[in-house]
């Protein structure tokens, strides 16, 4: 195998692609929706950044300028989350449409995550969703089929690769560097890309624990290999056809089957075979299960009784009203304890039956490197499905701790004699208010998300190694003609 | 003559691999969407035994004060599915179609979500209304791109020409077959729906049928204005398929984010927020200035009059109000700015076949966002009409089982499509014409 010779071919394979007269028109319409996706993607986010940003504090502000209260009013006042979004979501917005972006979180009662973006657009929003990610996963690879389709058949069609193996050239040697060839001009289109993508990061850098850099590191590296591995199978495909137009055919064939009918339909089986419960259902299981182990709004419940009992036993008291600390906030702090752990583990179970419908797209990904690369994508880019389960998975935790810290308030300095939460007797100092911290969220370790994603970055490798050994292999077995 | 072109045509590989994916492709779609339709189904049912159940259990908590009782009871409001949501289900799997509402503070519950997968919701579905708008235009490229070029290449045009006969007749011919081929195909697709999801035949159906039939016509006329270009196969085909990756799968995407990024709903959280801080700022506030509010929006109830020591039910339900009452300004710049979002939306889509396909077949079978504003709308009567029932009894601080609590079951929401055809196809049917029309005029000395 002679080095000049793929370099030859190949720069010829990219001279004469490059050259053509539609070439230049495509590229440049590509170029400019790259430039209108980057401005205006980075519009949106810094839009919907500064309107979290500004509604989080405002949200915090109406907190703290709470009078003096009862502190299980405050645990009921609540806090507002906003979902902050990481800047990655410029390149890739993955499932960020359909996440809810607000969640609000008070005492004994998880809610849900409201207003996705989805949930607010029309049905167009379901065609997908603009962002540069679209750009190198959907319709570069076909730009690149259509680009590669006859470079075998055109020199087949034309006699000139019998001329270029009798000059001496094998057939390895000319697969390798039209695939070379393919490859420099889809650089043309996938450095600006990534370009734009580093932009992002060199500018947003600021994002805290973003880990940003490191991330747009990886995500250039698998769409590196992504376009490797694209090249080599058009030029294969276009070796193995018998004409130009069934070599046509066939990629077109292959982008409609692994880019857009497997994906879906793997998604469609997964939600049949694995099904989850309905929002009605999940609280269902959840009140049937607190049922089980007592529930502390019931005045005549025998768990909470006994633990009355034991209580007041433990304190050298009879009545409640002469322990030393508040009764009901201590009742209620049990109460928040047992019904959080029980939504914990339904909700658990919720997110593993999620889970349970993306598998099969998941093990999917070993025989397609679409989805490999969608996966990569979207989990470095910080918009993918386990970093929204971690964002709700955070919520709920610190919903958990701002009940608990009001009802600590409530147990040390709340006297027993209080009635109900009304009227300015019994509460607690404004300056408590403030103390409590803040929401602060943190997006899953780029670690994590190397081995969340790594059977996904192994496909990619083998699929590397798979297609230059067939590319070596098919070349013992060739028609030339 | 048909004879022989038919025979011809059905002798093609084309022909069978483009039967054959879209009859995989239509037993994926037809069940997606009967799945989708059985779990909602099973989620209605659900919903009723459970209302009953959690009703019997909170009666018989909190007995002795309807106050309390109603604090924890939850009411459910119904979006019942129309069976064409099998074939387009739009929007009504991301938007939740069961309300599950105390009388409390309305907007800090309307807006909860049903519990989804977000990577489905994302990755979207393979139903009917996709097969037909994404995957169609793809069999009829695939069918006609060499209608004309391939006769020329293979020189078998001249040969029809010099036969004296219109040679335009012939071409029509040839389409025609196709057309009537993919009508046959697109009609076998349409009966196979209407028996597995049991759709009633009514005008709704009758109009998604005839949106459909339009669409499949835009792209027959999209190929027969190509053909006539008298370009080689190849360019052609790479004409056909970009322009199919443009008004397919590009514009509209380009279209939703240009929609989205005019305008942002940020009132939303503006929204939540107000409704939440205006009913807790309440527990602060003198009650008379609550309670003089509270019966300027009802005052019916002046007469239970205001009793500022303690608490009590009637002022705990009258601050819950104003949570409600005081956003109202919020609401409405939200919904506002969401009907700006449709109307743009639907003023481009109707330039633009696939994008208004899409609309009108979501609106057809109520599963568009205009609907899903709808029903948010009816919860809101649905939970006033609860508010107005139990205010009085609690007011009155009536026992539990004064209320019949069996007549409290599920409602279900219907409501009436409004779709005109003409309005809805006027830019298809005239984008049509224009198709055919200007190519047949360039190419008329050839036509006799």
């Amino acid at each position: 195998m002679k080095k000049q010779i793929i370099l030859l071919i190949a720069k010829q394979f990219f001279k004469k692609t490059f050259f053509t007269k539609g070439l230049l028109v495509l590229l440049s319409c590509f170029l400019l929706v790259l430039v209108y996706i980057t401005i205006t993607g980075w519009n949106a986010f810094e839009q919907h950044d500064h309107a979290v940003e500004h509604h989080q504090e405002s949200s915090r502000k109406s907190w703290e300028d709470n009078p003096d209260k009862h502190p299980h009013r405050m645990a009921h006042f609540g806090s507002f989350t906003f979902r902050l979004q990481h800047p990655l979501r410029i390149f890739d917005s993955g499932i960020e449409s359909y996440t809810g972006n607000s969640i609000f979180l008070e005492a004994h009662k998880q809610n849900t995550a409201n207003f996705s973006e989805a949930s607010l657009s029309t049905g167009l929003i379901r065609f997908g969703d603009l962002n540069i990610a679209l750009l190198l996963q959907l319709i570069l690879p076909l730009i690149i089929f259509f680009l590669g389709y006859s470079a075998i058949t055109a020199e087949k069609e034309n006699g000139t690769l019998k001329i270029m193996y009798t000059q001496g050239a094998t057939i390895k040697e000319i697969l390798l560097g039209k695939s070379l060839g393919l490859f420099l001009v889809s650089t043309v289109f996938f450095l600006p890309c990534l370009l734009s993508l580093w932009s992002v990061s060199f500018l947003e850098n600021h994002t805290v624990n973003g880990a940003i850099i490191i991330r747009s590191l990886l995500i250039t590296i698998s769409y590196v290999l992504f376009y490797i591995i694209l090249c080599c199978i058009t030029i294969l495909i276009s070796g193995k056809s018998a004409n130009s137009n069934k070599a046509l055919l066939t990629l077109l064939s292959i982008w409609l089957l692994f880019f857009i009918i497997v994906p879906k339909t793997a998604q469609v089986v997964g939600n049949a075979f694995h099904p989850n419960l309905s929002k009605i259902e999940f609280k269902a299981a959840i009140e049937a299960e607190i049922a089980k182990q007592g529930d502390s709004h019931n005045p005549n419940d025998p768990y909470f009784n006994s633990l009355r009992d034991s209580i007041l036993k433990a304190n050298n008291v009879t009545d409640v009203k002469d322990l030393p600390f508040n009764y009901s906030g201590f009742l209620m702090s049990k109460g928040e304890e047992q019904s959080a752990t029980i939504y914990k583990s339904q909700h658990l179970k919720l997110i593993d039956s999620y889970r349970k419908q993306n598998s099969i797209s998941k093990r999917l990904v070993l025989f397609n490197p679409y989805l490999a690369i969608k996966n990569i994508s979207m989990s470095f880019s910080a918009t993918d499905f386990d970093t929204y389960v971690s964002f709700l998975s955070q919520t709920e935790k610190y919903r958990y701790e701002q009940s608990q810290y009001m009802n600590n308030l409530q147990m040390k300095f709340i006297s027993n004699k209080a009635k109900s939460s009304e009227g300015k007797v019994h509460v607690v100092g404004k300056e408590n208010w403030k103390s409590l911290p803040t929401f602060n969220y943190k997006y899953i370790t780029v670690i994590k998300t190397i081995s969340n994603q790594l059977l996904s970055i192994l496909t990619l490798c083998v699929w590397l190694l798979l297609t230059l050994f067939f590319m070596s292999k098919s070349a013992n077995r060739f028609k030339i003609i | 003559m048909y004879t022989l072109l038919i025979k011809q045509f059905l002798k093609t590989k084309t022909v069978f691999l483009a039967f054959g994916i879209l009859i995989f492709l239509s037993v994926l779609s037809i069940s997606t969407g009967k799945q989708f339709l059985n779990q909602k189904k099973a989620t209605i049912a659900k919903t009723v035994t459970e209302q009953q159940k959690h009703i019997e259990t909170q009666t018989s908590l909190h007995k002795d004060d309807l106050g309390l009782l109603l604090y924890y009871l939850k009411f459910s409001f119904i979006n019942d599915l129309n069976p064409l949501a099998g074939i387009a289900i739009g929007q009504s799997d991301v938007n939740s179609q069961i309300q599950n509402v105390t009388i409390l503070n309305l907007e800090g519950q309307k807006y909860n979500t049903d519990l989804v997968n977000p990577m489905r919701l994302h990755v979207g579905n393979l139903d009917v209304s996709f097969l037909i708008i994404f995957l169609f235009p793809l069999v009829i490229i695939a069918l006609n791109f060499n209608l004309l070029s391939e006769e020329i290449e293979k020189g078998t045009w001249k040969m029809i020409t010099i036969q004296g006969k219109s040679s335009f007749n012939f071409l029509v011919k040839k389409l025609a077959i196709r057309i009537l081929f993919v009508f046959a195909v697109l009609g076998l697709l349409f009966i196979a729906t209407k028996f597995v999801l049991n759709i009633p035949f009514n005008d709704s159906f009758l109009h998604l049928i005839i949106t459909s039939y339009f669409y499949i016509l835009f792209w027959f006329a999209v190929c027969f204005f190509v053909i006539l270009l008298r370009k080689s196969s190849n360019t052609n085909a790479i004409i056909l398929l970009t322009s199919w990756l443009v008004l397919v799968v590009f514009l509209p995407v380009l279209v939703n984010n240009y929609v989205t990024n005019t305008y942002p709903v940020d009132e939303a959280f503006a929204m939540t927020i107000k409704q939440r801080n205006e009913y807790h700022k309440k527990w602060d506030t003198d009650k008379k200035a609550t309670m003089d509010k509270f019966y300027t929006h009802y005052p019916q109830f002046a007469k239970y009059g205001v009793k500022e020591e303690g608490f009590s039910w009637l002022w705990y339900y009258a601050m819950q109000q104003m949570g409600d009452d005081e956003s109202k300004q919020e609401r409405e710049a939200m919904y506002k700015k969401i009907e700006k979002r449709e109307l743009l939306s639907k003023k481009i889509a109707q330039f633009f076949p696939p994008l208004q396909t899409q609309l009108a077949m979501n609106t057809i079978a109520n599963t568009s966002l205009t609907h899903q504003v709808k029903f948010l709308n009816a919860t809101t009567k649905f939970h006033e009409d609860l508010r107005l029932q139990f205010y009085p009894k609690i007011f009155e601080s009536n026992d539990a089982n004064t209320v019949n609590w069996k007549k409290y079951k599920p409602i279900l929401f219907k409501s009436e499509t409004e779709f005109s055809l003409t309005k809805n196809l006027f830019y298809m049917a005239l984008i049509i014409f224009i198709l055919i029309g200007s190519s047949v005029f360039k190419n008329r000395k050839y036509f006799y």
